[in-house]
């Protein structure tokens, strides 16, 4: 078995966790409702168990796993790329905003 | 089938162990009790941290763990321990203690060291009473029982990407078969759940008890903002964001997974057992170092600890707890099929078949519910053939003064 595989569980997810290591170039194949079978080509490394984009996420909008918003994305992240704390932002427990309601 | 074989316990309860449990009543008699301990077989020995200039709530918590702990149905017999007959805080007299005890009709004594004439003779009257206690308890034979009987505590740790996908979910599927056959679980992180409570809130079975959740989380958040800290900062730990998870909130979307589909009955407070079965919340601090030992306090006869892992060291790691749910065994199970492999003294189950070769979560859950059968009625987990006393922490609160 040859190809690299991510995992999604909700077909309204937009990033996916890599089951291989990835690199720059490479093709994974996405295992979840709605893009079952679907490839994408990714845009950098990507490490066994971070996640992937499987949609353009543009800055701002909610980063969806389990169908349900895990956090915010800090910057325009396109299909293929790498997610993680450097492009997402938690949205709660958030001791260092002073504005949190 | 769904039975294993335990010890029916004369209060209703059944155990999987049949410990003899020692228990110090206060930290100044740990010397007579790890020393009595030391010569009987059978036993274990609990010793609470410092006692003095603990508010009333912190003292009623660690009177709630010894309590709880010579309650538990994994043990067959107590000793308490104590220095003084009379006098210190009312909620470690050893007489009281051991009255709460007793009430569940096991073999309860208690040993006194000023009552004795000093350290000396109470240490060999201690040893005499222990060694009597353990040979009374050996007289326990276990029986055909329902898996229903049983109550099971359930943690995560070192979570990665594996954990929401592969290692909860089949400890979610055990956790809904125990509790449909009248059994009783538990599950906690009150910090993990900031960011998926929305997902649990609907499932409490009152309105009360709903809103004690929603506090709970409440009051968990306020706290880590009144740190002045971005929470990923604290938790996740660093061990979870270099395996890949990214926020606080898809942490605890992956690890609600663990606990099933069932009705939660409410929240408990750290240690607290319910008074009837099914499926709690209890409301604690995430650390195996407390939790387990909450669990055990509360009535668990067996505590689950699903690993992700990724964020563990190389080949042949220790694990972080081994026996802290103190007279209830740990099972460790991991969805990661590397950590399995890097891991596999430590780890009792593996459900990575889930992520490389796409098994259901029922099979999955299924096997783990017949390994964990097989746990109940005598085989040991690889955490328990370690002879260790595991530190232990009672999960306080309140200011020491």
């Amino acid at each position: 078995m040859d190809n690299k595989r991510a995992i999604f569980l909700d077909e309204n997810d937009n990033v996916a966790n890599l089951t291989d290591t990835i690199h720059a170039g490479e093709i994974v194949t996405l295992n979840g409702p709605g893009q079952q079978g679907n490839t994408i080509t990714a845009i950098e490394d990507i490490p066994f168990g971070f996640k992937i984009a499987i949609k353009d996420i543009p800055n701002g909008s909610n980063i969806l796993k389990y169908g349900q918003p895990m956090g915010v994305a800090s910057k325009d992240i396109p299909r293929g790329c790498l997610v993680h704390v450097h492009n997402i932002e938690g949205a709660r427990g958030r001791g260092d905003r002073r504005e949190q309601s | 089938m769904t039975k294993f074989y335990g010890f029916s316990r004369t209060d209703g309860t059944a155990g999987i162990r049949n410990h003899t449990l020692i228990i110090s009543a206060t930290r100044a008699s740990h010397v007579l009790a790890t020393q009595i301990s030391r010569y009987v077989a059978g036993t274990k020995c609990f010793v609470p941290g410092d006692e003095d200039g603990r508010s009333t709530k912190d003292r009623e918590t660690i009177s709630r763990v010894m309590i709880g702990l010579g309650c538990n149905p994994n043990v067959g017999a107590v000793l308490v321990v104590s220095n003084k007959e009379h006098g210190g805080y009312p909620e470690f007299n050893p007489q009281r203690l051991a009255d709460a005890i007793v009430q569940t009709g096991k073999p309860v004594d208690v040993i006194i060291l000023d009552k004795a004439g000093g350290l000396y003779t109470a240490l060999g009257e201690g040893i005499k009473k222990a060694r009597r206690l353990v040979r009374e308890a050996s007289y326990a034979r276990r029986s055909l029982l329902d898996i229903g009987k049983l109550t099971v505590g359930v943690k995560c740790g070192i979570s990665d990407a594996t954990s929401g996908i592969a290692g909860n979910p089949p400890v979610g599927y055990f956790l809904d078969r125990v509790i449909e056959n009248g059994g009783t679980a538990f599950f906690s992180e009150t910090t993990e759940v900031i960011g998926a409570e929305h997902l649990l809130v609907d499932r409490f079975v009152s309105e009360h008890e709903k809103q004690k959740f929603l506090s709970a989380v409440q009051r968990v958040e306020e706290e880590a903002r009144a740190t002045g800290e971005d929470i990923r900062t604290i938790n996740p730990i660093p061990a979870n964001i270099e395996a890949g998870l990214s926020t606080l909130e898809e942490k605890s979307l992956g690890a609600i997974a663990k606990a099933g589909h069932a009705s939660i009955q409410g929240v408990i407070d750290y240690a607290q057992r319910p008074q009837t079965p099914g499926l709690y919340f209890m409301d604690s601090w995430m650390s195996s170092t407390s939790l387990f030992l909450g669990y055990a306090a509360a009535g668990a006869c067996l505590v689950v600890f699903q690993m992700g892992g990724e964020g563990l060291p190389v080949y042949e790691p220790a694990m972080p707890s081994i026996a802290t749910g103190f007279v209830s065994p740990i099972l460790y199970t991991t969805g990661n099929p590397r950590t399995y492999e890097k891991a596999e003294n430590e780890m009792d189950f593996n459900a990575g078949g889930i992520i490389t070769s796409g098994e259901t979560v029922q099979d999955v859950g299924n096997r783990l519910l017949h390994h964990i059968l097989e746990i109940a009625s005598g085989t040991m987990t690889k955490a328990e053939t370690m002879d260790y006393q595991d530190q232990v922490e009672v999960y306080l609160t309140g200011p020491c003064l």
